[in-house]
């Protein structure tokens, strides 16, 4: 039997669409750009990562966040008037929640299903130098290591009785700060060691095997956030 | 063996690492920015606990352009996380002073560094040009954040807090490198990855 390469790597979306859909998400849903006109595009656009998450077939996250959702959302209304303090920063937080889940579901789509590499040739198809794209490629890889390697150094404190506002406060930042740096820094230089023994450093055009194309949905959201920006533009200087 | 000038992978990736850690632990403090008080102190808290980290990114900084693409960033972030584009635009042009300030001290002076750490910090006060000058529409869009959060915080800040806060974060900042420098000869000097 013949191992056939698949010649035809594609994604869903295109990087850069997923680029500019994270944009448009964090303009209008989390600057909440245009309040009342942008309605419609603003549930749109909180309910097109779920959409995603359910393309990619990811039933659990998906109906998880649609639940975190709606049910912080009818929390937050029925809390409207009459507020306690406490009750008032519940309410704060439950609505930086709705604001925020959105853009972070979108963005936890596009770190699990763009590849690096993906990501970097489509930087360089549209020219964007070099020393913007590495550092960024290297965040999104980078920001679940962060997290991951925390939380083992918080494990660890905790097992020597250093717990998080015990008794010397220095001496609880400084536990945690110094390890995580530490192997942030040897994970730094291993990754640069592997980065350049695939070729980063050369200088040359990078060939990618991922095809690097617009393809349905990509024009279905580029459609799409054109029309929130222009709606938007429409009811800022023409009404 | 000649020194080239370009920013290679090995420090763009630096670059990378030590920015994600940095939007971490503002992120981290900003999640208590709920309680109206630590909104206002975001500037006080955000500037000394990334100095440690920031000091071992100076250490591997030798060359132009590092400190610049941090900041830019650390803008860019603040801006998707929905803190408004001053911070950007503000990050880029208190990255290229650094720049110049650790530059001059020839990439190697504890001091310079310190100092060019408190002028990068400022892109934490740039997040309050929104409440100070335009302080309607910047609530307006958050209505939902209660009445009394809302009179809280503009009650704490005033226009003639606007240049205290630039004052108290550059303080912190250089609190906040003294420190790093501390903890890296402290630590990170011994093992030899300083």
């Amino acid at each position: 039997m013949e191992y056939r390469l698949k010649r035809n790597l594609h994604s869903l979306l295109d990087p850069r669409t997923k680029l500019l859909l994270l944009f448009t998400s964090s303009v209008f849903v989390v600057g909440n750009a245009g309040e009342k006109w942008m309605v419609v595009f603003y549930w749109v656009l909180v309910y097109i990562p779920v959409l995603l998450l359910f393309i990619e077939r990811e039933w659990k996250a998906g109906l998880i966040s649609i639940a975190i959702y709606v049910g912080s959302y009818f929390a937050q209304m029925s809390l409207q008037h009459d507020l306690t303090a406490l009750e008032s920063v519940l309410a704060l937080m439950l609505y930086i929640i709705t604001k925020i889940l959105p853009t972070v579901i979108l963005a936890r789509y596009i770190v699990k299903t763009t590849k690096v590499s993906e990501f970097l040739a489509a930087m360089n198809r549209m020219h964007v130098t070099d020393k913007l794209t590495i550092p960024i490629s290297v965040i999104f890889r980078f920001f679940p290591t962060v997290a991951e390697e925390s939380r083992a150094i918080n494990n660890s404190m905790k097992m020597r009785g250093i717990e998080m506002g015990a008794k010397k406060a220095t001496e609880a930042v400084e536990y945690r700060m110094v390890p995580l740096i530490a192997s942030c820094s040897i994970i730094g230089e291993e990754l640069s060691a592997a980065a350049m023994t695939r070729g980063l450093d050369v200088g040359k055009n990078r060939s990618c095997i991922w095809n690097i194309r617009f393809g349905v949905f990509d024009w279905i959201i580029l459609v799409l956030c054109l029309l929130c920006f222009i709606w938007w533009g429409i009811g800022r200087f023409f009404i | 063996m000649e020194k080239s000038n370009r920013l290679n992978a090995k420090d763009l990736i630096n670059v990378g690492i030590y920015t994600a850690i940095c939007a971490v632990i503002c992120c981290a403090v900003a999640i208590t920015g709920v309680v109206p008080i630590m909104m206002v102190l975001l500037v006080v808290f955000v500037p000394i606990f990334t100095g440690i980290p920031y000091m071992m990114f100076l250490t591997k900084v030798k060359k132009f352009g590092m400190i610049l693409i941090l900041n830019i960033l650390m803008g860019a972030l603040m801006w998707v996380t929905g803190m408004s584009w001053y911070a950007l635009a503000v990050g880029t042009a208190s990255g290229l002073i650094a720049e110049l300030i650790y530059r001059a001290g020839n990439y190697n002076r504890k001091w310079n560094g310190i100092i060019a750490y408190a002028v990068s910090g400022i892109y934490c006060w740039a997040n309050y040009f929104g409440i100070f000058f335009n302080a309607d529409a910047y609530f307006s869009t958050r209505q939902n954040y209660g009445q009394e959060y809302i009179d809280a915080v503009t009650g704490m800040l005033p226009v003639w807090m606007c240049p205290i806060l630039l004052v108290i974060d550059i303080i912190c900042g250089i609190i906040g490198g003294w420190i790093g420098t501390k903890v890296l000869k402290k630590h990170f000097v011994k093992a030899g990855i300083a």
